[in-house]
């Protein structure tokens, strides 16, 4: 019985572990981005089982007066087509995606589900708290295991936002939160009636493309983000991301600089493009190199859109349940859907193969994608780092690690830092067995204990001390017994 | 004069800019003559044009989705229908009694699983009441003093609540038939609004209640209608007399069949509502015996005063009807139009200048065939005239009242219904239309609100829109105040510094002619008192009457030597017919429209006939002229030439003025107050001022 006991030094390794581990937060160096979660944030802003306004949006959209310069531009897309007005498909749009992305293995905790309306359980449903997204009634995407997170008259552009920057009511549960951090992938679908830079919500109120961007631009401030995918199915969606960029960049000096000095490139040239440019700056005399070197650090944002449609385009449904009466899917998420349905959480599509997939004739309208936030080659980018999960378990030696984020000067040390901090935890596991203790040592002088105790407990019998223990428990429950008597 | 000048001076920068309108009035004013007839041959021709400019309709509410549901009625539903068609045949032709099929409808009701309940009211007629115009009230006030107990009508009502619905909203299924005569076609009928009941019992889709009434049209099946809606709108308070002698009647006479009741229980005759009406139909099979290619759908929309449902529910019953069930749609039209070789040249004409037009600018859709042109006039005509008659085409107007959109759908095979096979494919269609536009209402989600409630058809797929019709009826009554101005300013001009007061003189004249009027548009009250029978009778007494007071009228002018020119009294009379003819045009435009057609013309020529004119010729056509005008716009008159031109054969009665006056009344048509308030005096003005003694302002000019 000489031989230690695994099974004990571990659990006082835990032990230990867990009490020292709340000191390790502040000390702990590294907010490395490196992708280890996948979240999910999948809205459907419309509501009513097919909407009755038709062409006098601005009756309708009174809000956008407190935005007077976009008044004008407010066009509702649908009032040429009256076929494509019905709401039901937006749910089924949703919930298939929330199916897929649940299939890839997003789990549902780190899925956000909008839903303005409830159209399973509308009266006009042909098939009660059912919800279809094809005509053939399959797959009932409403069965169970689906958790709304956000429904109703919950679904609002403040609850949106604020789900997005991360400020809630301090009563608002953590499952209703988006709990990303620096090392989250998320995709943020969004579907309903949309028009020229603004998305409908319920009938009341709208996100403009502005709101977007502000959100986007506050997420990455706050680093809740790896890397970011929005994806809109509605009329002109691609109109909804024109102010993200330059919302990401204008803050910037050079960006300011680039900007007023090519006004008309910057929304659309990227910030790694920028380079390309240098000779012009240059030209013009302007000592920057400074500034330059602090945006290439900085790294792209990490921001990938697509939208289903281009300005001016509408958004098709792709065909009509004769038996509920209403279109069931918009064709983008429907052609989506039919690219994943072939994949499983395992396969290497990548993000090109899904954006090449989109053939505008089917689509009949001209799904556009933008990348210039983006620096990753798309052909590299696996569709699961977005709409599956990652698929390795992480041994962190630091729990909540994505809230100790440093701040934003010590970003110059980033890529060699997130290097060492990725070796470092994988290979956590073996350290004790190497020996190799002074990445341990460098980091925290509480682990000192633990080795103390370790080497002590090595030299001791385990049964003796067993035996010890018992005996003084006995002894003690003896004399507690006598004393009560 | 020297401080009038300094004001002129300092104030010149703000004369200039009134000036200009003040010049064009003044322009306008001068021209007159050339205005009137320029307004109102454009005018007269814009509103022939009217079938040109129509547009095609189209589902202005997204909400409705016609057609994107299968319809699920079925070859079971076909066999639910014929059973009780045989039914009511069998037992409705074995017992006379007008209870027995309203029991038989209940029990098959029941037999679905739906709610029922009998309506019973005793009906009666609708009476004149001069102080009551617009208000539906008239009914409860005046309770016959010994009301004839053996007429009560029961009716037969079904309700299915929506399983999942919140029960705020209903749609409204009538089927009227005759209890008393039961023919074919009502039973058929009948049999369709119970298979779409049997339907609709199992469906999983209904938002809105269903309710479905079997109104039995004995006493004409508007009155059932109303009734039956006045109780649905109104509660019934259990002191209120008018129920005591309901309940009394129905207790002594049915004794006979109150056992039956009794087992049915007193629960039956409960008054069961549903949520407020999103729309209603109004369904009907009429059996024709001459072949046609294809079954046919008329639909009927006018309400009372021109009131029309919202183009929303004629669209979708129309193109649930022609795209997906292969009917052929019909709207009333008037046959004269179709035939008269004038409206054929005119369109012949139009298609010309159409075909030219567009050489001109491709954009302009304007193009029409003859036949098209022909066909829409005929239909427009039938519209008008429907609406300016104010008399509902149907009981769907009866729910016009309640502001409830409703259309009455009449369906005709295109061969006898005996035919075994010609009445399954007849019944599936219908029901398979009926449910797709009760499928449609159902998506509803806010009142019928998005498309027209203003509009002419001019086919079943072809509307004129407020916005254009208004625009012919604008130009024909923009001369009135012109002429009216110019007179008055040619008399003003012409005369000293007390003529300016003399327009009051005339005011006066017009005053008492309308206040005769209005006494005349009262007399029926009186009258009816009366032991008069024959309607001549009552024609001839009113007329006596009428022409009477205005003797007396004359005899108050005479007296107190109100004379004033004729032109003063001209412009104040045009004042007077064009405030009239506005207050109408918002009140019912059709009738405006045509009492404008007539008036506006006889308005601008009238002129004394002893006027001197410098050309023989020139006088005898305006004598000619003003003599025609003046029989046109004479209301008998104009009826009796509308009765003979449009083929309405037999002999000419006076006693049909009287019954003509009475339809208008009883069902509150406004268009009885236009003739009466509007119309007649200005024609008795026009009179006036054509035999009016010329010695007036003109010849002292």
């Amino acid at each position: 019985m000489a031989t230690r006991d695994p099974s004990m030094i571990c659990c006082f390794r835990l032990l230990f572990l867990l009490l020292f581990s709340v000191p390790l937060i502040a000390s702990s160096s590294s907010w490395a981005s490196m992708h280890h979660n996948n979240w999910a944030v999948l809205v459907c802003t419309s509501r009513y089982w097919s909407d009755s306004e038709s062409g006098y949006p601005g009756f309708k959209f009174s809000f956008c007066n407190k935005l007077p310069r976009y008044h004008i531009e407010i066009n509702s897309c649908n009032s040429k087509l009256e076929v494509e007005r019905f709401n039901y498909r937006h749910m089924a749009n949703t919930l298939s995606l929330y199916r897929t992305v649940k299939r890839l293995g997003i789990p549902d905790e780190r899925i956000i589900l909008m839903l303005a309306d409830d159209m399973a359980c509308n009266m006009r449903n042909n098939y009660p708290a059912q919800v279809f997204n094809n005509e053939n009634h399959q797959l009932n995407l409403y069965g169970d295991n689906v958790e709304v997170d956000y429904r109703g008259y919950e679904v609002t552009v403040e609850n949106f936002m604020r789900v997005l920057t991360g400020r809630h009511d301090p009563a608002v549960p953590r499952s209703k939160r988006l709990l990303s951090d620096e090392g989250s992938h998320i995709l943020l679908y969004m579907t309903g009636h949309g028009g020229d830079e603004f998305l409908k919500f319920q009938d009341s109120e709208e996100l403009q493309s502005h709101d977007l961007a502000d959100a986007v631009k506050q997420m990455k401030e706050k680093n809740r983000f790896k890397e970011l995918l929005i994806m809109v199915d509605t009329c002109q969606a691609a109109t909804l991301f024109n102010q993200v960029l330059s919302s990401l960049i204008s803050d910037d000096p050079i960006c300011s600089l680039h900007y007023a000095l090519l006004p008309h490139d910057c929304a659309a040239t990227s910030v790694l493009d920028f380079g390309s440019s240098m000779s012009q700056y240059l030209a013009y005399g302007y000592a920057f190199l400074p500034a330059f070197k602090h945006i290439l650090i900085l790294q792209s944002p990490g921001v990938l859109a697509i939208g289903s449609s281009m300005k001016g385009e509408n958004s098709y449904s792709h065909h009509l349940d004769s038996d509920i009466g209403v279109s069931v899917v918009d064709r983008f998420t429907y052609y989506t859907l039919a690219f994943f349905e072939k994949l499983n959480m395992y396969s290497n599509a990548s993000l090109s193969s899904l954006f090449n997939s989109y053939n505008p004739r089917t689509l009949m309208s001209t799904a556009y994608y933008r990348m210039d936030l983006y620096q990753r080659p798309l052909p590299e980018v696996p569709v699961t780092s977005f709409f599956g999960s990652v698929m390795k378990t992480i041994h962190t030696d630091a729990a909540y690690m994505g809230l100790s984020i440093p701040p934003k000067t010590e970003a110059q040390f980033l890529p060699g830092d997130g290097g060492n901090h990725q070796l470092r935890i994988e290979n956590e596991p073996d350290l004790e067995k190497d020996g190799n203790k002074q990445t341990k040592e460098l980091h925290c002088i509480y682990h000192e204990w633990l080795n103390l105790l370790q080497e002590r407990f090595e030299n001791t019998d385990a049964e003796l001390l067993f035996r010890y223990g018992f005996g003084t428990m006995v002894f003690l429950l003896t004399i507690s017994t006598w004393l009560l008597a | 004069m020297a401080v009038k000048e300094e004001g002129d001076t300092s104030q010149q920068g703000k004369k200039s800019r009134s000036r200009l309108i003040l010049r064009l009035g003044a322009l306008l004013v001068a021209h007159s003559g050339l205005v009137s007839v320029v307004c109102c041959a454009a005018g007269i021709i814009a509103f022939i044009l009217l079938p040109v400019l129509a547009n095609n309709t189209y589902i202005s509410e997204n909400a409705l989705m016609p057609g994107s549901a299968d319809p699920a009625f079925s070859s079971q539903e076909v066999l639910d229908a014929n059973r009780l068609t045989m039914d009511i045949l069998n037992r409705g032709a074995a017992k006379a009694s007008g209870i027995e099929i309203a029991k038989l409808l209940r029990e098959y009701i029941v037999a679905v699983g739906a709610e029922s309940y009998y309506h019973k009211f005793v009906p009666r007629a609708n009476k004149f009441h001069p102080l009551h115009f617009f208000s539906s009230t008239t009914d409860n006030l005046d309770l016959p003093a010994n009301p004839s107990c053996g007429s009560f009508i029961l009716n037969a009502v079904g309700i299915i609540r929506a399983p999942r619905g919140d029960g705020k909203e209903t749609i409204v299924l009538v089927t009227p038939y005759n209890s008393q005569n039961t023919t074919y076609s009502d039973a058929v009928s009948l049999g369709i609004g119970f298979s779409i009941i049997s339907l609709l019992s199992h469906v999983t889709w209904l938002a809105k209640d269903i309710v479905w009434l079997a109104a039995d049209s004995r006493y004409g099946e508007y009155m059932t209608v109303d009734s039956w809606l006045k109780d649905y709108h109104g509660p019934a308070f259990p002191g209120e007399t008018s129920r005591i002698v309901d309940d009394a009647c129905f207790e002594e006479n049915n004794s006979d069949s109150l056992d039956h009741i009794k087992v049915e229980g007193h629960n039956s005759y409960v008054y069961k509502r549903a949520g407020t009406m999103a729309a209603a139909l109004v369904l009907k099979v009429v059996d024709k015996k001459e072949k046609e290619e294809r079954d046919s759908l008329s639909i009927y929309a006018e309400a009372s005063n021109g009131q029309m449902p919202n183009l929303d529910l004629i669209n979708i019953a129309h193109y649930l009807a022609v795209h997906r069930q292969g009917l052929r749609v019909k709207i009333g039209s008037i046959i004269y139009f179709l035939k008269a070789s004038w409206v054929k040249l005119l369109g012949e004409m139009l298609q010309h200048i159409t075909t030219l037009a567009k050489l001109l600018n491709p954009k302009w859709k304007l193009d029409i065939t003859s036949a098209d042109y022909v066909e829409g006039t005929a239909t427009l005509a039938s519209s008008i005239y429907y609406q300016a008659l104010g008399v509902p085409t149907g009981s769907h107007g009866a729910f016009r009242n309640y502001q409830v959109d409703a259309v009455t759908l009449e369906f005709s095979p295109r061969s006898s219904l005996n035919n075994e096979n010609v009445r399954s494919a007849f019944l599936l269609k219908t029901g398979r239309l009926i449910e797709g536009v009760i499928r449609s209402v159902n998506n509803l989600l806010e009142k019928f609100h998005q498309s027209f409630f203003l509009y002419f058809l001019t086919a079943p797929h072809k509307y004129v829109s407020v916005g254009i019709y208004m625009i012919p009826f604008g130009i024909l009554i923009a001369p009135l105040p012109i002429v009216a101005a110019a007179l008055f300013s040619s008399n003003n001009g012409s005369s000293n510094k007390d003529g300016s007061w003399k327009w009051l003189q005339a005011a006066k004249v017009v005053f008492l002619i309308h206040l005769w009027a209005m006494i005349t548009s009262l007399l029926p009250y009186v009258l009816l008192q009366l032991p008069l029978v024959t309607p001549s009778s009552f024609t001839s007494a009113w007329a006596a009457v009428a022409i009477c007071f205005l003797l007396i009228t004359y005899l108050i002018l005479w007296s107190s030597s109100i004379d004033c020119g004729w032109e003063l009294l001209k412009s104040v009379m045009i004042v007077a017919a064009a405030i009239g003819l506005s207050l109408m045009s918002v009140i019912n435009f059709s009738t405006a429209q045509i009492g404008a057609m007539l008036i506006v013309p006889m308005c601008l020529l009238v002129k004394p006939a002893r006027k001197q004119t410098q050309g023989v010729f020139a006088k005898a056509l305006m004598l000619t002229s003003n003599l025609a005008l003046l029989v046109v716009a004479f209301p008998p008159a104009a009826l009796l030439i509308a009765k003979t031109l449009f083929g309405a054969s037999g002999n000419i009665d006076i006693g049909d003025f009287w019954e003509w006056a009475q339809i208008l009344w009883s069902w509150n048509s406004a268009t009885y107050m236009y003739l009466l308030w509007i119309h007649l005096p200005c024609w008795v003005l026009c009179l006036n001022i054509f035999l009016y003694p010329c010695i007036g302002s003109s010849s002292k000019a």
